[in-house]
């Protein structure tokens, strides 16, 4: 009896590792938290949210800027390196959006798993490294932010985008 | 005679006013688009997918250039993931559109992503009618659609993608 549930108990870790940690409470409280922060009607505020989250980025981990020298990462208020920042942001604005449909998500998750993996030098450790950037800009912008949701959501998706990619 | 100059420069600057992309222009497509948008993926599709039906009973032909996604059937998940992402990249040229270096750094890469697709240009006219007809059941009245706001801003994006 013991051994069975030692194996439920495992099989029970390996699911928490994959997309079903992340529950549809957990869902709905993530659309909430980022609808409030995430509008077209307010550019100022996309702009802001994603550089906050490369700076912290950079802060952590000073030499994965590298991987990011094609969009002029040098001059971090410059154009390019803005819309950089603004596309990132803008695919976890798809994937939030697309909590509700998990066929979909799914596909498109893999997508940004091959687009990753197309790139040189991106690792599982630099998404552990940005998901922690998030949750540490993400309840400064957001008013009643549920970390314990956000974090299993990112957890769940960024396991799927970095799957392919070396620790 | 002063006066009849002015009201004549008057009506000419509001004709003209009506058919360009100005800071106000920008300001209300960024709001219509944000409410026709929405935030979750299923309502996002169901308005993608009408931009797209319209695309391709106007131009059936133009299903061939999405083979890879599955044109054949805008149901399946592979083309709603596509759609999700040509509406995602459509959104963020629209919230850029009060910043015009960023905007214009935006389209500079999705000048290069289109560019080996050979998009042929009246693609972009379709899909500039397509929102035409759409985006309007997708705003609390459709009365309150601007078009002339639209179609302006809608040929800055375009025009920046377009090689």
């Amino acid at each position: 009896m013991l051994r069975y549930l030692v194996l439920f108990a495992l099989a029970g870790y390996a699911l928490a590792d994959d997309i079903e940690c992340c529950s549809v409470e957990d869902r709905s409280e993530m659309q909430t938290m980022w609808r409030e922060v995430w509008s077209a009607s307010f550019t100022g505020r996309r702009v802001q949210v994603a550089q906050a989250v490369f700076a912290d980025l950079f802060a952590r981990d000073p030499e994965s800027k590298g991987l990011f020298e094609r969009v002029n990462v040098n001059v971090f208020n410059s154009p390019e390196f803005r819309a950089h920042c603004i596309r990132i942001v803008g695919g976890l604005d798809n994937i939030i959006g697309l909590l509700d449909d998990p066929d979909t998500l799914k596909l498109q998750l893999l997508h940004l798993a091959d687009q990753h993996y197309d790139r040189k030098g991106i690792r599982k450790s630099h998404f552990q490294e940005i998901s922690h950037s998030f949750a540490k800009v993400m309840p400064q912008v957001s008013s009643c932010f549920n970390a314990d949701a956000w974090n299993r959501c990112f957890g769940s998706v960024v396991t799927r985008i970095a799957s392919r990619l070396e620790d | 005679m002063m006066y009849a100059v002015l009201i004549v420069l008057g009506l000419a600057a509001s004709a003209l006013a009506t058919h360009e992309c100005g800071p106000l222009q920008r300001l209300k497509v960024k709001h219509q688009w944000a409410e026709a948008y929405g935030t979750h993926g299923v309502h996002r599709e169901e308005f993608a997918r009408e931009v797209w039906h319209n695309i391709f009973e106007h131009a059936p032909a133009a299903k061939d250039m999405f083979d890879r996604v599955r044109g054949d059937n805008t149901y399946s998940p592979e083309f709603s993931a596509h759609m999700v992402r040509v509406f995602g990249g459509l959104d963020m040229c629209i919230s850029l559109l009060n910043d015009e270096a960023t905007l214009n750094a935006a389209l500079a890469h999705l000048k290069d992503q289109h560019k080996e697709r050979s998009i042929p240009a009246d693609y972009f006219t379709l899909m500039e009618n397509a929102i035409h007809d759409v985006v309007p059941h997708f705003v609390v009245h459709n009365t309150h659609f601007d078009k002339d706001a639209w179609d302006a801003c809608f040929e800055v994006v375009a025009n920046g993608i377009k090689s």
